[in-house]
């Protein structure tokens, strides 16, 4: 199967995930997003390591996983630490810092 | 079979600890530090863990001396040990340790445990030595993100304040964008050549003939977004002034010195080294941003009246500054973005440790009013700030000044004249604001503290600013506190704090010395750009 098609999927996912960042309200879908941009990263380097038949780029994956993985346990830990605070779960609400 | 398994136990992989000897050092404080946070007294918790942190610094300081002029690639090509990491790495081990020092009676650190808070500052400093030394797109990625996620947490430790958790949680949004997207930059131009290995991706770029191929073109314009996401170039900087003025101050000096010296030494590595090649088609585009940077920042500065988020303005257009020396592509350029990165270091410890002194005596939070009439009541914190103000401006027998004149030498050399001509324009707009400040702290009377000084008798000629005059009358009631939450430093008036006057007064007294005598930051300066070997 031609490689473009699976970049054209990453980038579908990139491009979802990047709106989805941009519009939604609710930190803990926004970190989903995050997630997807991530994971198109990963799908894009897949791609391209099966292209080139090397590993490098399987390995970068795997990388970016455990990094993700880290990224959501302290978005989610913050969230946890406003939702105590009785702050508003709504990054629209979240406008203390402004000017 | 025995025998078979003893030859396999000889031949591990060779591992070069001189070369990791800075990071190790840091690591290994991070996990002792961390233990020590357990011990049962918050008192022993509280020396203990910050007196650790600095000797792990000085550790990581030393180990980075004892490795200099090593030109060696370690970890399987992974990372890359020379004088650019090292003297980078020099920045950043200082910036760390003057953390410590301002963190040492903050509020921050104790809300959220001293030793969570030194150890998280310690694997950030780390997940810098790692990203400056990074010859490979995979540790690239993995600096960023081992310097950003100690940030988030950083940025949000003074847990009773609503505005240090927005800020946390704002830079982590803004800060994972900006990692997913230098992450599918990066995917891309391992799409385009092949490898993840810098060397090998500028060998492909330049056998290839790839310098116009769509796809490197696109990973390329990925990776300068999600850079300038982390440097806080326009316009990429939103985050920056809310992020600045809503961490605590001692994390906010870190993120401004250390996160920028990081963030331009990777930009150095990867552009200079990986994409040399694709010099004509980078350039333009980076030229555009730090001109961005330099007007915005600029014109941004103007209108605050908080000194934190002045601060993040100038930082923004200082990383305009500092990019120009990337865009030429030069060694001199090299030279003289390390240099102002060191300088940049030393003025800014100056303003951000008044500030963080002037927080903790005054509570009027980082308001300008908060240094007003300090030339009169406090000159040993005057004295660092106007130093600091001046050599952020670029006026002469100041670091800055000699680091700005590097700068334009460099950018007139390697063919963008005009660059050098708006780094001019973008300092002369500058002094309004820096000078204000300045003003401020030498022209105008002091808020009263306690009763020593009454309410001033002059309050009509209080300065030409008028949102400053409401403090300057009614100083008996120092400025609300937002969001009814206690407010920023309210109670907290704290007397002598003699280590963060005494960091102020040698970082104010290093950029006079280094702008009269500039040569020892100049050889450093020199030799890391001298280890980027493709480079004329």
């Amino acid at each position: 199967m031609n490689i473009g098609w699976y970049l054209a999927v990453s980038a579908l996912v990139f491009c979802i995930g990047a709106a989805g960042v941009l519009t939604r309200r609710n930190p803990v879908v926004i970190l989903l997003c995050l997630e997807l941009m991530l994971n198109a990263g990963n799908l894009a380097l897949i791609g391209f390591a099966r292209m080139w038949g090397n590993s490098q780029g399987q390995v970068f994956a795997m990388i970016v996983m455990v990094v993700a993985a880290c990224e959501v346990t302290i978005g989610l830990g913050l969230i946890v630490a406003i939702y105590r605070r009785r702050l508003p779960i709504d990054v629209d609400e979240l406008r203390e810092l402004q000017g | 079979m025995s025998v078979a398994l003893a030859a396999a136990r000889l031949h591990g992989p060779h591992i070069d600890w001189g070369g990791l000897s800075p990071i190790l050092a840091l690591l290994g404080g991070a996990v002792v530090v961390l233990l020590v946070g357990l011990a049962p007294r918050r008192e022993v918790r509280r020396l203990v863990a910050s007196g650790l942190a600095l000797v792990a610094f000085a550790a990581a300081l030393g180990c980075t001396i004892w490795q200099w002029d090593a030109s060696k690639s370690i970890v399987s090509g992974a990372l890359r040990v020379d004088d650019l990491a090292l003297a980078v790495n020099l920045i950043l081990v200082s910036a760390g340790a003057a953390t410590v020092l301002l963190s040492w009676r903050a509020r921050a650190s104790g809300e959220a445990g001293h030793g969570e808070f030194y150890a998280l500052v310690l694997t950030s400093t780390a997940g810098m030595s790692v990203l400056v030394a990074a010859q490979n797109t995979v540790s690239l990625f993995l600096g960023i993100e081992l310097l950003s996620i100690p940030l988030y947490v950083l940025c949000a430790t003074e847990l009773h304040r609503s505005p240090s958790l927005e800020s946390g949680l704002k830079y982590l949004v803004i800060g994972s964008v900006g990692s997913a997207t230098l992450l599918y930059g990066l995917a891309m131009i391992y799409g385009a050549t092949g490898s993840t290995d810098f060397d090998a991706i500028a060998s492909a770029i330049a056998s290839g003939g790839l310098a116009s191929d769509p796809l490197l073109l696109t990973g390329i314009a990925l990776v300068v977004v999600g850079l300038a996401f982390k440097s806080s170039v326009a316009p990429f900087h939103q985050w920056t002034p809310d992020v600045y003025e809503g961490a605590p101050t001692p994390i906010t000096t870190f993120m401004a010195v250390a996160t920028k010296a990081a963030a331009l030494g990777i930009f150095l590595r990867f552009f200079d080294v990986a994409l040399v090649s694709a010099q004509v088609s980078w350039a333009p585009a980076l030229a555009a941003l730090a001109t961005i940077s330099i007007v915005v920042g600029n014109v941004g500065a103007l209108g605050q009246s908080s000194l934190k988020r002045l601060l993040a303005y100038s930082a923004v257009a200082q990383a305009g500054y500092l990019l120009a020396g990337v865009v030429v592509s030069t060694r001199a350029g090299a030279r003289a973005t390390v240099f102002y990165l060191a300088v940049y270091l030393l003025m800014n410890l100056a303003a951000f440790a008044v500030v963080v002194a002037r927080e903790r005596e005054t509570g009027l939070g980082d308001d300008i009013a908060a240094v007003e009439g300090l030339g009169a009541s406090r000159p040993w914190l005057a004295w660092p700030m106007t130093i600091a103000m001046l050599s952020l401006a670029g006026i002469p027998a100041t670091a800055g000044f000699v680091g700005k004149l590097f700068l334009i030498q460099a950018s007139a050399d390697g063919g963008y004249t005009w660059l050098g001509v708006v780094i001019v324009v973008g300092s002369m707009v500058s002094l309004a604001y820096y000078l204000r400040v300045v003003a401020a702290m030498w022209m105008r009377p002091g808020p009263s503290l306690g009763a020593t000084e009454a309410a001033s008798p002059y309050p009509a000629i209080a300065g030409g600013s008028p949102e400053a005059d409401p403090d300057a009358i009614g100083t008996s009631t120092p400025a609300a506190p937002p969001a009814g939450d206690g407010g920023p430093g309210a109670g907290a008036r704290e007397g002598f704090q003699p280590e963060v006057v005494g960091l102020a007064l040698a970082a104010g007294a290093a950029t006079v010395f280094f702008g009269i005598v500039p040569s020892p930051l100049v050889d450093l300066a020199r030799a890391a750009g001298n280890s980027l070997l493709g480079l004329f």
